[in-house]
């Protein structure tokens, strides 16, 4: 049924003398309407920022009966990602929630739109505000926790696995939210399967960032393998979503 | 009688599959005990570290100490690898489900899933006896527990996935996808401690293994015995899922005729 529709509606769309909008355009026109509705709503932003300093409350919490006996250095990346992975997770359900209501997704599937163009908006948008969400939550967790700390001077690196992880997240984490989409229980489910799929990413940037806390001097070789293997994984993984998305919107 | 013979002909037609599979249970289960008794009566012990000081065992002086505990290499390693292979398996019936959209296939990358979750819980479970008995621990973060640990997790997710998806089709199409993914996890589980030669796990298969007969036969009968058990539950669990989906098909032609 879905298909006879798209037919018709391909045919609807020749008529006219109108080109066709080039996948570049579409990429923008996507993109553009995400970001409309986020500045307008403001729903993921929002229940993101506030998700990341609850749990930034939860560690401060957990770390209070360890005064000084705790080297916070050692364990602050891990609690960092920890922080950026269930945050993501929630930013990716809630991003989808938009596209689910009212048909959103039906519509613009609809209309001949290329399906990597789709997907990489979405992606893209996704990237965007888990970044904006970051900018915010990392600073405020250096304030909480490691403002005493004797943080290395090539602590500024840790934007490069931040960059890396946030684009793994956000491509693979949209390729799954869009499975999970219309499930049952599609919270747990998201979680359920991207955290294994993202354990190497996860991985290699808490290995990196770590590395650029404690200082990356005498560690270059494992601050570059980390951050090589994290590029690594988001350029193979991003390319199977890329490929595989068709299958996954429908057809 | 043309009736029967025609009936004759369908059950005959049918039958190389069920017997196959049949037996392929029972030499199955003959080769894994050949396996099972030859590593315990026959296969000689492996030498392991070296002993502070010369000890008298069994009436000869011995300056190593003989590991036990490689018996589980019998068992564990085959049983692993017929865990890969099924998630590879279903994989391909995946990709094949993906190419031509034909429910068959959709059914034979579940069961290739669910044989392949006996299997990787049977590695689990041997696996983490060694674990504990020759590192002394129940678990450790090691590069090959890892990421057989995120297989099991990714197997586990996809009848997960199955369970929340209500629409026949659409359950089929998401989760051959996942299939997908989850089998990426299995040539890198199976490599890594090559890829990373710190790993304390040993790296097992390899040419220059150098393993004697003794140890070689009671070890490629516990592969080929196991992977043609995992083979025949597979093939009878098939005939039920065919046999039911016919019942169905019986049962709705039979409402229509009524009707």
């Amino acid at each position: 049924m879905g298909r006879r529709k798209r037919v018709q509606a391909n045919v609807a769309g020749e008529a006219p003398a109108r080109p066709r909008a080039t996948a570049w355009q579409q990429y923008r026109a996507l993109l553009a309407k995400d970001v409309r509705i986020e500045l307008r709503t403001r729903e993921m932003l929002v229940s993101m920022g506030v998700y990341a300093v609850l749990v930034l409350t939860v560690y401060g919490a957990t770390l209070s009966q360890t005064g000084n006996s705790l080297d916070i250095l050692n364990v602050a990346s891990g609690l960092l990602w920890a922080m950026i992975v269930f945050t993501s997770l929630l930013g990716l359900n809630r991003s989808f929630a938009n596209e689910s209501a009212d048909g959103c997704l039906e519509g613009v599937l609809l209309a001949p739109v290329s399906r990597p163009a789709l997907f990489l908006a979405k992606a893209t948008s996704n990237f965007l505000f888990m970044t904006a969400v970051e900018v915010v939550a990392v600073p405020l967790f250096f304030l909480f926790f490691l403002a005493g700390a004797d943080v290395s001077s090539t602590a500024i690196w840790i934007v490069l696995p931040l960059l890396a992880g946030t684009i793994g997240m956000a491509g693979i984490g949209t390729f799954m939210a869009t499975m999970t989409m219309d499930t049952r229980g599609k919270d747990v489910l998201l979680a359920i399967l991207l955290i294994p799929v993202v354990f190497p990413l996860l991985y290699a940037c808490v290995a990196a960032t770590s590395t650029a806390l404690l200082g990356v001097v005498g560690q270059e070789a494992v601050f570059w393998r980390s951050l090589a293997l994290a590029v690594g994984y988001d350029v193979i993984v991003i390319a199977a979503a890329f490929g595989l998305y068709e299958f996954v919107v429908g057809s | 009688m043309t009736k029967t013979s025609s009936d004759a002909m369908g059950t005959r037609r049918r039958l190389p599959w069920e017997t196959i599979a049949i037996v392929a249970v029972i030499l199955g289960c003959a080769l894994t005990t050949v396996d099972f008794l030859w590593a315990f009566l026959r296969a000689p012990m492996v030498a392991g570290a070296r002993l502070e000081e010369p000890a008298l065992i069994g009436g000869t002086v011995v300056t190593t100490k003989m590991l036990f505990s490689q018996k589980i290499f019998y068992f564990h390693v085959p049983v692993a690898i017929v865990s890969f292979a099924f998630v590879i398996v279903a994989a391909v019936y995946a990709v094949l489900f993906l190419a031509r959209r034909s429910e068959r296939y959709d059914v034979r990358c579940r069961l290739c899933m669910q044989v392949g979750l006996i299997f990787i819980i049977a590695t689990m479970i041997s696996g983490d006896l060694w674990t504990r008995h020759d590192w002394g621990v129940w678990w450790v973060w090691e590069p090959r527990l890892t990421t057989y640990f995120i297989l099991t997790l990714l197997v586990i997710a996809y009848f997960i996935l199955r369970a929340a998806i209500d629409d026949p089709e659409r359950r089929a199409r998401f989760s051959a996808v996942f299939a997908i993914i989850a089998a990426i996890d299995a040539p890198i589980s199976f490599m890594i401690t090559r890829l990373i030669p710190s790993s304390i796990h040993p790296v097992v298969l390899r040419s220059d293994s150098g393993l004697s007969p003794d140890m070689l036969i009671p070890f490629l009968c516990g592969i080929f015995g196991m992977a043609l058990v995992g083979f025949g539950i597979y093939r009878l669990r098939l005939r039920i899922e065919e046999q039911a989906a016919e019942v169905e098909q019986l049962k709705r032609e039979f409402e229509q005729t009524v009707a």
